[in-house]
This record gives structure tokens, C-alpha cells and sequence, in this order.
């Protein structure tokens, strides 16, 4: 055994738990190399001390403030869950309004799909029906209009051959289409 | 808790009860907490307490802080027991709380160097600390001497990287097995083996030159 291996089986050597043989070899080991001998004392010792060390004890109100803490803590838990249990009922509630409000709207556009089909009944526009003004002129026009049966041309061809006496009438078309 | 000190005043019931906890394993007052008997409760707390406390208060180096970490791990334990996989060993999974509250302690104060030095400054007020390690039939002068190695094997182990001191501390301590601080730490069994002999070998050398 060279000192690397005693090194790296020291832990299972402190801690007893070498199989036979590998005990009986680190202990010859530590026969024949002084370093590896010290080195074993020297932690040994140290763990001696540390293992030896004195329990440090409960100051004496440690009992009171746990139970105080832990009243803290059940009252916290019974708030909680007093919270967590309206805000599941709000949660609850909510989802419930918007379920009713999507389906109302939903059920709206529906109808509105239907109505777009239905036959309604018809718009009736009216409007006031014009005034016709009457011709104001001095002499008589020559008026001529599509329910007389006259078409234009022969009308202004018929103008241009009147007498002058018409030349200052002024011709005035009624539209009546409307 | 008031219902355990409320039920330990009536006197025909509580010590049978009590007795009878006392004589069960941990395993079985967890399952008599969880069945509602309260004062199993109690009966996990006076096992675990002092063991929890030196176990922290090796860990952080603060007393006072250490017993404010043991009170949080019961409060835990008395929140979250219900959640306890109880194919596993109580004991470990109370470790596995307590040495993560002893880590988060000890990283909150490396980001907060006011606390640090607070701690290490309450530390070294001698004379606030108790002499109830003392053994009082001793002379003076060995009564120094005992408190004065004490201190040196504090600072010593204090002088350990976390990582070693957490496994130093779980193994020389409390003389858990390397798989039982595998699990508390949540490192693998080689990783534990290597930092205990290098905690070890540091610790040795430390303290060395104090004892020689």
C-alpha cells in the first residue's frame, strides 16, 4: 500500500468500516510511513475534540415562543384557507356570470342570424309631392311635354316659325316627371 | 399546541398517552399526529429540539438564530406533515429542512455583510454567553482552559467551506450514515464521502497547531 491509497480508504479506516484485509494493510502501512501515522493521529485527535464538544442547550423560553409561533401559524392557515376558499367561491361566481353573459350574447347573435331571413315588412317612403308653380308671363307659353304626345323638336322647330309677337316669351319646360 | 397544553392538564388521560408516544418510534407518532392526536406533536418536538439545535447551531455559528431556525423547521413540520412520504425515515426528512433553512441563512448573510458582522461581532462577546457547558466542580483554571478549547474547536469548524461543514457537521454530530447526509444534502454519495475527508483533513489541520 503506498500513502495515496491509505489516503483515499482513511475515511472507511476512521469510520471502521474496512473489510478485514484492508484494515490489516492500512495498519502496516501506517507501521512503516511515520507522515501517514502522523496524519492519522492528528485527525483522530481533532475529531476526538469536535465529537466531544458540549451540547448546547434550549434557552428557556424556547418552548413558549414555538407554541406562540405555531398558534401564529394556524391562525395564518385559517385565514388562508378562509380566503382561498371565498376566493373560490368568487372565482366560481364569476365564471358562472360570464358563462350566463356568453351565453345570452351568444344567444342574441343567433337570433340576430335568424331575423336576417325573416320577411319584414316593407318601408313605405313618402314625400310631399312639389308644387308646380304656374307659368307667369305675360303672354301665354308654349308648353309641351311628353304626356301631350309632343315630342321636343317639333316644338322648337314650331317656336323658331312663330310670329315675333312669341320672340320674348320665354319657354318654359314644367317638369312633371316627378 | 393549546390543545396538547389544554388536554396535558387533564390529569387521567395525558400520561398514558404521553408514555405511550414515549415508547412508540418516530414513525408511529407521525401516524398518530396525522390520525389527530395532538400531542404527537409535542412528543416529535422533545425528541428533535436539542439534536436540531446543535445541529444548526454547528452549521450557522448564531445562537440565537439557530434556535429561530429550529422553531421555523417545527412550524414546517406541523404545516406539511400530511405531505411526509412516510416510507421514508422522519429523521432525514427533518435534517433536509433544517439544513436548508441553515443554508438559506448562511447565503442571505454572504449577500448582507452588515449581518455578517453583527454575527460575527455577537460571537465574540464572551461574557454574554452561557457557562452551562462548564463543568462547575472544576478548578478555575481548568474551567478556562475546557472554555477556551471549546472556542478554538468552534472557530475551527467554523473555518471549514459551508459544503464541508454541512457533512462535518451531520456525520461527527450527528452520526448520520453517508446515505442519510447524501439525502439531506442532495448530493451523491461520492461527492459526500470526498467533502467528509477533505472536512476532515481541513478541520485537523486547522485546529492543529491549538492542541499540539
Amino acid at each position: 500500500m503506498d500513502c495515496r491509497e491509505f489516503s483515499e480508504k482513511h475515511l472507511a479506516f476512521v469510520d471502521d468500516t474496512l473489510a478485514g484485509i484492508e484494515l490489516v494493510r492500512m495498519q502496516r502501512h501506517m507501521v512503516e510511513c511515520d507522515s501517514c501515522a502522523r496524519q492519522d493521529a492528528k485527525v483522530r485527535r481533532a475529531l476526538l475534540l469536535f465529537r466531544n464538544l458540549p451540547a448546547i442547550e434550549l434557552s428557556a423560553g424556547f418552548s413558549d415562543r414555538l407554541e406562540a409561533r405555531l398558534h401564529e401559524a394556524q391562525d395564518n392557515d385559517i385565514l388562508l384557507a378562509t380566503t382561498r376558499r371565498n376566493l373560490t367561491r368568487g372565482a366560481a361566481l364569476a365564471t358562472i356570470a360570464s358563462v350566463a353573459m356568453l351565453a345570452y350574447i351568444g344567444s342574441t347573435l343567433y337570433q340576430a342570424d335568424v331575423t336576417r331571413d325573416l320577411v319584414m315588412p316593407p318601408v313605405v317612403a313618402t314625400a310631399t309631392e312639389p308644387e308646380l308653380n304656374p307659368i307667369a308671363t305675360s303672354t301665354p307659353a308654349i308648353v309641351a311635354s311628353a304626356p301631350a304626345g309632343l315630342s321636343i323638336w317639333p316644338v322648337a322647330l314650331f317656336a323658331e316659325e312663330a310670329p315675333v309677337r312669341f320672340a320674348e316669351s320665354r319657354f318654359e319646360l314644367a317638369n312633371r316627371s316627378r | 399546541m393549546a390543545d396538547i397544553v389544554r388536554k396535558k392538564v387533564s390529569p387521567a388521560v395525558a400520561p398514558t398517552v404521553r408514555e405511550r408516544l414515549q415508547a412508540m418510534d418516530d414513525s408511529a407518532v407521525v401516524t398518530a399526529f396525522l390520525g389527530g392526536e395532538e400531542r404527537a406533536f409535542s412528543e416529535l418536538v422533545t425528541r428533535y429540539q436539542t439534536r436540531l439545535l446543535n445541529f444548526v447551531y454547528r452549521t450557522i455559528g448564531d445562537r440565537e438564530k439557530a434556535e429561530d431556525l429550529v422553531q421555523e423547521v417545527f412550524i414546517r413540520v406541523y404545516r406539511h406533515l400530511h405531505r411526509f412520504d412516510r416510507s421514508k425515515k422522519f429523521s432525514t426528512w427533518v435534517y433536509t429542512i433544517a439544513s436548508n433553512l441553515a443554508k438559506n441563512e448562511l447565503r442571505n448573510r454572504s449577500r448582507n455583510p452588515l449581518v455578517l458582522f453583527q454575527t460575527v461581532q455577537k460571537n465574540f462577546q464572551d461574557e454574554d454567553r452561557p457557562l452551562q457547558f462548564e463543568d462547575t466542580t472544576s478548578r478555575p483554571d481548568d474551567m478556562y482552559r475546557k472554555r477556551h478549547l471549546r472556542e478554538i474547536v468552534e472557530e475551527s469548524v467554523a473555518k471549514l467551506p459551508e459544503h464541508h461543514r454541512h457533512v462535518f457537521v451531520l456525520r461527527e454530530l450527528e452520526g448520520k450514515s453517508y446515505e442519510e447526509i447524501a439525502e439531506i444534502t442532495e448530493c451523491n454519495l461520492g461527492t459526500v464521502k470526498s467533502r467528509l475527508n477533505r472536512a476532515r483533513n481541513s478541520f485537523a489541520e486547522i485546529i492543529a497547531p491549538y492542541v499540539d
